[in-house]
């Protein structure tokens, strides 16, 4: 398991941002605090999308108009969860680099960013004619939806029980 | 006093009341002892509270940029009124019984935290706060695309709500850090 448990991930941790991280009373708890507001805003912005993908709601509205009023928030929050989480992981490398529920959550997330590529580049063609208020919602659009919304149920769950098995798991 | 002193008296005061027996009683009910035992159960309970947050927050963000003028202009502010309302709500009961399941797994470390009842009055200031919003919304959302009355009070009222939630989220993870 070279890439867990590398070198690299030693040396970030014992870098001077990640020192000055662990070392603070505030700074990790903040930073957190910050995580948390961008992942509500990611997970319900993508839900809202996905809900309309489904044509659970806002039914009277084009997807197009939904992504638009999404999307931007969407990569706004996620840039500064990604930021954020970024910090927290510098300050404990090592520990979540052999957490199990830290590394599914990563590929959860990984496969939530090829799900939405998929859709994007695939399942969204011709969006504008079947996007608009009443048109049928191609099967695809709505896998994709399902397979996001279960995702970012998932997501959140793997980043809660890292809080509680920090420490439990060791690099060898 | 530093925040430190202002969070240590607030405990110590806390622990005084009779807040101090009823918490202790409580993390020995069948409930909280089940809770306690169960390695999933708390981490899922927060993932069900964060899913509520997930869907309370973000629907009080889209109907106050709404009112902001930012985003959904495709459509009139009823219309998103109606759309955000019932998630609102909804989720705010979500948040709520998920909420009272974490203090009866719990019980001590939030309800002689001083942290967890600033965080429980900022939640229902943001509570009332919405019911204001909203009540502000049903009277202008007829004339509001074609007269600019009462924009200012709403708009100013909708950003305030959207910071006060994000305070109540920080008070949320701040309660596993006060010294207590």
């Amino acid at each position: 398991m070279v890439i867990v448990e590398g070198p690299l991930w030693r040396s970030l941790e014992n870098s001077t941002l990640g020192t000055t991280i662990a070392g603070s009373e505030w700074m990790f708890p903040t930073l957190e605090t910050i995580h948390v507001i961008a992942i509500v805003t990611v997970i319900g912005c993508v839900a809202a999308m996905d809900l309309r993908l489904l044509g659970i709601t806002s039914r009277g509205k084009s997807v197009q108009a939904m992504e638009r009023d999404t999307l931007p928030l969407t990569w706004i929050a996620f840039a500064v969860a990604l930021v954020s989480g970024g910090l927290l992981f510098v300050s404990k490398a090592t520990s979540y680099m052999v957490n199990p529920y830290f590394l599914t959550k990563d590929a959860l997330m990984l496969l939530a960013g090829v799900n939405m590529l998929v859709f994007h580049f695939h399942f969204s063609k011709d969006i504008d004619l079947w996007g608009q208020p009443g048109g049928a919602i191609p099967l695809g659009a709505k896998l994709s939806a399902t397979l996001s919304l279960l995702l970012w149920m998932a997501i959140p769950f793997c980043g809660r029980v890292i809080g509680f098995t920090l420490g439990v798991y060791y690099a060898s | 006093m530093s925040i430190g002193d202002l969070i240590f008296n607030g405990a110590e005061l806390l622990r005084s009341t009779r807040l101090a027996e009823f918490s202790l009683g409580l993390a020995d009910s069948s409930f909280s002892l089940w809770l306690q035992s169960h390695f999933y159960a708390i981490p899922l309970f927060q993932t069900l509270h964060i899913l509520g947050i997930a869907a309370l927050f973000s629907s009080s963000l889209l109907l106050g940029l709404r009112v902001l003028g930012l985003s959904g202009r495709d459509q009139n502010l009823e219309a998103a009124y109606r759309r955000y309302r019932p998630w609102i709500w909804s989720s705010l009961a979500v948040i709520v019984l998920s909420g009272v399941i974490l203090v009866v797994a719990e019980p001590v470390r939030n309800l002689t935290n001083p942290v967890f009842w600033t965080k429980m009055i900022l939640l229902v200031v943001g509570a009332l706060g919405t019911l204001l919003l909203q009540s502000g919304i049903r009277e202008r959302m007829a004339s509001w695309e074609v007269s600019s009355s009462g924009h200012a009070t709403l708009r100013s009222g909708a950003t305030a709500l959207i910071v006060l939630w994000m305070l109540v989220i920080a008070g949320g993870r701040w309660i596993a850090y006060a010294p207590i």
